[in-house]
């Protein structure tokens, strides 16, 4: 039991101890000859999300499989580790130079050895001309510069042929049972659902297109039910209003028969949607759009924009009902900003001039974007007259968080507004649990 | 230490020995009664039941569960009988209308005992879900005793059980048999309270600053239900047996269309239990039928007197199912009536 636990832990799944006693408690009530029974019994008391089940049951199989299928487990696991090794072997023995190994991880000599032999010779003929050029003229500085390339190269290889490439970077336990477990596991990859949430937007697969759309409506529907649940909340009762109350009770001698409440009001957040939809954003562009139609479809009433060279009121598309493809064509059309250059700075200041009405105290600015656009300084000097008539400005940054050191507008505009990241489906995920609109 | 055993009411549900012992309590209870003065044990029928064990099966609850009309697959029965057993909260998760609060409601009618219900909300606080002091009552009662010789123990008197309400939480903790306690929509409520929720649920005990620590004699049957829109918190899940309930298959849903809605004919409630199972499929519809949808629309095919789906009848019930304009709408741009009525007949 302790090591199945640990074996689901592995997988992703969270467990506390507490559950294990439970789990153990569990199968001294319930008859453990029966295998659907246990399997039913076990996931109850043991996984806790909807979208571990699939993970469980697929672990609880294997690891509960008959003694033949699990010596045929472990004979497949010997061998591919057999053949590992040797894929090891022939990397170290092929890439040298001048006799000596060549500096290379683990991932890139297995790269090595599934790549076709063509390639591989073409790596080979590569070091081989090297040396032989080299001979003469000794210098010990050029192994490194080698290793530059051909790791380059393998790299190449390595991106252009992604699902073929089996790494099998899991965590190994030490223990071969759990350890040819979890190779199967990671074989026959869970429901894409849990991957994509962690994909770069812009890399995300035509064929996954409509389920990352499905996705992210469902997002957009969570963060609006946020919203929403936080206006209704002014009824509660929070704190006695003494100076009401008195006023209530002086018909009653002063006695305070009745209480009256000072409830807390909590206004709806007004929000002010401004997309960036430049040539720099066009991969993500759609995915914008499927989001603030997922916003519309359920609360249907902020202002939306876009922009690239200028501001573009994009609000009266979304009619309610509308159809999502045929709203897409529309805009895609008739915009006249659809993938131009990035002026950030104009379109701020047309937003004040012309949609003024739409900054107010209460406004909440959300600016979809990546950043890159010309004339920060001046972009900036908008921004902040803005932030001073709206009630905040946030930021969704499509460049994924680690590129945010290296650009230099995003480090301008980080220190004067809220800035989150948001390139990923599991981002926007974050932004819609966190309490950002407080 | 071993744990008392369940005491259930029901007489189906246990065992022949306490059969037996219900016999003869509901015979000579007289006797019984003379045994606990005798003894000086006003309790005395609470030690019997205690020391007699009852055994629930999974069999028992299924048969149960069949009789009371809840029709479901093993895993729920399972999932309910670890739960009694473990003395562990039930927290359910699922679509709307797939029949979660329905099982609180069918626990509390199969062991006949009374079913204690918190409906949660935004803003739902201790005040309202615990207890509250009856403050009126206590004004009046200040007002009556002004200068009287009884000022002295008014105070007492004014924090005493007579002036406290009882919530949903406190009365099934002091209800003096096992209730269920149904604690419905708990993804609504706010963190807070969730975090006071699991410590009440862990150890069933309550400190009044006033009247000290208030405890349960039996452990009441908590069911929890979320529809899912916010991720609770892993504190509350932990101490929880965790069952999704989803739409059911075409052929459990045959059943409970034959289990509900007397007179319809087989051919149908397949007919039926198929498009319905289409509807759901489709991603486009936004709100999908629930079972109580489905009952509906079988009954209302039953007055009708259809035999049999066709298209007209489709049109003109269609509005029973999907209650948005904006469903209708793309049920008839992505299924259409005629599709639904083939795709129904087919086998």
């Amino acid at each position: 039991m302790v090591r199945f636990t640990h074996l689901l832990r592995l997988s992703g799944i969270k467990i506390g101890s507490g559950e294990v006693i439970d789990a153990l408690n569990t199968l001294q009530e319930i008859d453990i000859s029966d295998r659907e029974t246990v399997k039913t019994a076990l996931r109850a008391v043991l996984v806790k999300r909807k979208g571990e089940r699939e993970v469980f049951d697929r672990t609880f199989d294997l690891f509960f499989s008959p003694m033949e299928e699990k010596e045929r487990q472990q004979m497949e696991h010997q061998k591919r580790e057999e053949q590992k090794q040797e894929q090891m072997e022939q990397a170290e023995e092929d890439l040298t130079f001048d006799q000596q190994e060549m500096d290379l991880s683990e991932e890139e000599k297995l790269t090595y050895g599934q790549m076709p032999e063509e390639e591989k010779e073409k790596i080979k003929n590569y070091l081989d001309n090297a040396e032989q050029g080299m001979a003469r003229e000794w210098e010990k500085s050029v192994k490194p510069m080698l290793e530059v390339v051909v790791k380059g190269a393998l790299r190449r290889w390595m991106n252009q042929h992604k699902d073929e490439v089996d790494l099998q970077n899991f965590q190994h336990t030490g223990d071969d049972e759990l350890d040819s477990i979890l190779e199967d596991l990671g074989q026959n990859a869970p429901s894409r659902e849990d991957q994509l949430m962690y994909e770069d937007m812009q890399n995300i697969d035509n064929k996954d297109i409509p389920k990352a759309n499905q996705l992210i409506r469902k997002l957009a529907r969570h963060l609006v039910t946020r919203i929403t649940r936080r206006y209704k909340r002014s009824k509660k009762h929070q704190m006695l209003d003494l100076r009401r109350t008195i006023r209530e009770n002086i018909r009653f001698g002063g006695t305070m028969f009745k209480l009256k409440y000072r409830s807390k009001k909590i206004q709806k957040p007004k929000l002010v949607l401004i997309c960036d939809v430049s040539g720099s954003m066009s991969s993500y562009a759609s995915f914008v759009l499927q989001f603030i139609y997922g916003i519309h479809s359920v609360l249907g009433q902020i202002e939306t924009f876009i922009f690239s060279d200028n501001l573009e009121r994009i609000t009266p598309y979304f009619q309610p009902g509308s159809d999502f493809n045929q709203l897409m064509v529309d805009i895609m059309n008739k915009s006249k900003v659809w993938g131009g250059g990035t002026r950030l700075n104009k379109t701020l200041q047309t937003l004040q001039k012309e949609y003024s009405e739409a900054i107010t105290g209460d406004a909440y600015i959300i600016i979809l974007s990546d950043t890159k656009t010309e004339a920060p300084s001046e972009t900036l000097e908008e921004l902040l007259k803005i932030k001073k008539q709206a009630k905040d400005i946030l930021w969704l940054n499509t460049l994924p968080e680690e590129e945010w050191a290296n650009s230099k507008t995003t480090r301008i505009f980080q220190k004067h507004v809220k800035m989150y990241p948001s390139n990923t489906l599991s981002d926007v995920e974050k932004i819609t649990r966190s309490k950002i609109f407080q | 230490m071993k744990k008392p055993p369940l005491i259930f009411f029901n007489y189906n549900i246990i065992d022949y020995k306490m059969k037996i012992y219900y016999f003869f309590k509901k015979r000579y209870y007289w006797l019984l009664n003379a045994f606990s003065i005798l003894y000086n044990e006003p309790n005395f029928f609470k030690v019997i039941e205690r020391m007699c064990p009852v055994d629930i099966s999974i069999e028992n609850i299924k048969k149960e569960f069949d009789k009371a009309g809840y029709i479901c697959d093993s895993e729920v029965i399972i999932t309910v009988y670890l739960a009694l057993k473990l003395e562990k909260p039930i927290l359910i998760e699922g679509e709307p209308g797939v029949g979660k609060t329905e099982l609180g409601k069918v626990l509390s009618q199969v062991f006949n005992t009374e079913l204690i219900r918190l409906q949660c909300y935004e803003g739902l606080d201790e005040n309202k879900a615990l207890y509250e002091w009856n403050y009126q009552k206590q004004l009046l009662k200040i007002q009556l005793l002004k200068g009287s010789q009884y000022e002295q123990t008014l105070e007492e008197d004014l924090f005493s059980r007579e002036y406290l309400l009882e919530r949903p939480l406190l009365k099934a903790i002091q209800a003096d048999k096992k209730v269920v306690l149904l604690i419905d929509e708990v993804d609504k409520t706010d963190e807070e309270f969730e975090a006071f929720l699991f410590e009440l649920l862990s150890d069933f005990q309550v400190s009044v600053p006033e009247l000290g620590t208030l405890t349960t004699g039996d452990i009441p049957i908590v069911v929890l239900t979320s529809n899912n829109e916010r991720e609770l918190s892993d504190g509350l899940k932990r101490r929880c047996i965790y069952l999704y309930l989803d739409y059911p298959s075409v052929e459990r849903e045959v059943d409970i269309i034959k289990a509900k809605v007397p007179g319809i004919e087989d051919r149908l409630t397949q007919q039926i239990a198929r498009a319905v199972n289409l509807i759901r499929q489709n991603a486009e519809i936004k709100k999908k039928p629930s079972i109580a949808e489905t009952l509906d629309w079988a009954r209302a095919l039953l007055t009708l007197n259809q035999d049999s789906l066709d298209e007209k009848t489709i049109k003109q019930t269609m509005n029973i199912l999907l209650k948005t304009k904006a469903d209708l709408d793309s049920f008839y741009q992505h299924i259409g009536p005629v599709a639904l009525d083939e795709y129904a007949r087919s086998k």
